[in-house]
């Protein structure tokens, strides 16, 4: 696959679907109530820039910090629950049942106790994402080849150094899956804990745009939201190819 | 002649080689069990070099593995330089090359041949000195930047062999270190394991199916026979220590390889009845 493909191919689809959008929204074939034509949702940005920057700013933060927390505990705790058998009998069923809890039912108690601010949604998006990371991190530290641990031992490497040289770099395409699949996942975590309560955000230009039939500014706010989080997306893989280097297929230049 | 002979290696105390007494090892899997050794006796002087052969699932990698302190024996004892292998791991005495040569994916072959002396906490300049030492005697040159996906089973194999000999072990264990080379180089790096086994005065225990390795790099042949693994006969190779490759033509070659063919059909033909 060359490289002007790669670039052009999903421009080129983008387009498209930009024109389709022109294209119905221009015959009438929508109500503009539902769907409002392209011209008045990037009109949205040209008018009020500074509205839609501050609220997407607002809930990329949330986004990004639950990210970084929910992941930076789920990896923790995977850690201590592949090194410690009693750790993980203590306190594994117990995050099993926390990822039974339907969060999104429970904001509404985040926000009598935390406020309308940004802590619930942080928390909610913390809550998200970490048990995707729990789970992908305990199968990709163990993910290791017994031949692998076999070598670390007949060497007599310490725990650290297995943690550090072997299970770590080994679990590593299975954080970054984890990881991936977060970057999305906490933004739709924000948005909807702003759904419930909230003065800033995107969520809450949603609902308030909303509640007053201004479907322009809902879907120019939709539109801020899906770029945030794949330019979070992106980072995530930019991050990886840098680094697994080892991990990059030789052979994707030539298909 | 005699200048082979002054160079046997001494037979010095038992304590300080390797030593095998009634060694079992029996795997349970299950209700399923297999007896991968049963009672194996072997005295390895120290410096001296032994290589075990025989049929395919006749223990061989077993008992390197009890000696690296991976699996314990079902009963007997194991000892290298009077430790157990659990001492002598502790005290970092031998090195293993296992049977399949195990790079860490993520690690260029530098890293991957440094990997011991990092764990061992070897200072990071020593460790690159004797890393690529190390690489230039397997002849890897060149490819030190290279991770283990790019290099070939070969490369690998002796990616791995550079590891072991970063080490300086006083046992070097070697499982099949040079099957997946062509003769060639397999001939070349043979003597270069031996200039090393002699320079560093070492003791070797190596696996290999190959006749003509076994005769060039050992003292002693330990042929094996499977279902159950045991130790069938001891073969002495009088060349001596100081070895050139023109051991080949020396007619008792010719003479030790058909001992040693005939030696191993014989225990291949045991276990067809
Ligand atoms: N981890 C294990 N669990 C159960 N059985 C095992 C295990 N490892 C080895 N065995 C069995 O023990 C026997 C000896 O295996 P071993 O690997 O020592 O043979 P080997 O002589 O090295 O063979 P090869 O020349 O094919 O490498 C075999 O029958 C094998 O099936
Ligand atoms: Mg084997």
């Amino acid at each position: 696959m060359s490289r002007a493909w790669r670039i052009g191919g999903p421009t080129g689809v983008l387009l498209s679907l930009l024109a389709l959008w022109a294209l119905v929204t221009g015959l009438g074939w929508v109500d503009p109530l539902v769907l409002p034509s392209p011209v008045a949702v990037f009109g949205v940005f040209w008018n009020q820039p500074w509205l839609m920057a501050t609220n997407a700013g607002i809930t990329a933060t949330e986004a990004i910090i639950g990210l970084i927390l929910g992941n930076a505990c789920g990896l923790l705790l995977a850690i201590i629950f592949v090194s410690s058998a009693s750790g993980r009998r203590a306190v594994l069923p117990l995050a099993m049942a926390a990822q039974a809890v339907p969060i999104v039912a429970v904001t509404p108690a985040l926000i009598i106790g935390f406020g309308d601010g940004m802590e619930p949604k942080i928390l909610v998006a913390t809550f998200l994402v970490f048990f995707p990371m729990l789970v992908n991190g305990m199968r990709g530290l163990r993910s290791a080849d017994a031949e692998v641990g076999e070598l670390m031992h007949s060497l007599d490497a310490s725990a650290w150094q297995r943690l550090w040289m072997v299970r770590l770099p080994a679990a590593l395409p299975f954080i970054f899956t984890a990881l991936k699949f977060s970057a999305c996942s906490s933004f739709v975590a924000a948005i909807v804990a702003e759904w419930v309560a909230a003065n800033k955000g995107l969520g809450y230009l949603i609902v308030f745009a909303g509640s007053q039939y201004r479907s322009d500014e809902v879907w120019a706010a939709v539109l801020i939201g899906t770029l945030s989080s794949m330019i979070l997306v992106g980072l995530v893989v930019l991050l990886e190819r840098r680094v697994m280097p080892w991990a990059n297929d030789p052979t994707e230049g030539l298909t | 002649m005699s200048a082979a002979l002054a160079n046997q290696p001494p037979l010095r105390a038992r304590a300080d080689g390797i030593s095998i007494r009634d060694v079992q090892m029996v795997y349970r899997r299950g209700v399923q069990t297999t007896t991968a050794l049963a009672g194996c006796n072997l005295e390895i002087p120290a410096g001296s070099w032994v290589s075990l052969i025989g049929a395919s699932g006749c223990g061989k990698s077993t008992l390197l593995r009890i000696l690296s302190d991976i699996v314990q024996p079902t009963s007997g004892q194991a000892l290298l330089g009077g430790l157990t292998p659990t001492e002598a791991r502790a005290e970092r005495r031998f090195a293993l090359v296992s049977q399949h040569a195990v790079m860490l994916p993520w690690r260029k072959v530098l890293a991957n041949v440094e990997l011991g002396l990092e764990v061992a906490r070897v200072p990071k300049a020593e460790r690159r000195r004797r890393a690529e030492e190390a690489i230039e005697m397997v002849g890897l040159r060149g490819f030190e930047r290279a991770y283990p996906s790019e290099l070939s089973g070969g490369m690998r194999q002796r990616a791995a062999i550079a590891r072991a000999l970063t080490l300086k072990p006083a046992y070097l264990l070697m499982d099949e270190p040079f099957g997946a080379l062509d003769e060639l180089l397999r001939d070349r790096l043979n003597f270069e394991l031996l200039r090393i086994l002699e320079e560093t005065k070492a003791t070797l225990l190596l696996v290999t199916h190959s006749i003509s390795e076994a005769i060039i790099l050992s003292d002693k042949v330990v042929v094996m026979s499977p279902r159950p693994g045991r130790i069938t006969q001891e073969i002495d190779i009088d060349f001596g220590h100081n070895r050139s490759p023109a051991i080949r033509d020396d007619p008792r070659f010719g003479r030790l390889e058909s001992e040693l063919r005939h030696a191993l059909g014989h225990s291949m033909g045991d276990e067809h009845h």
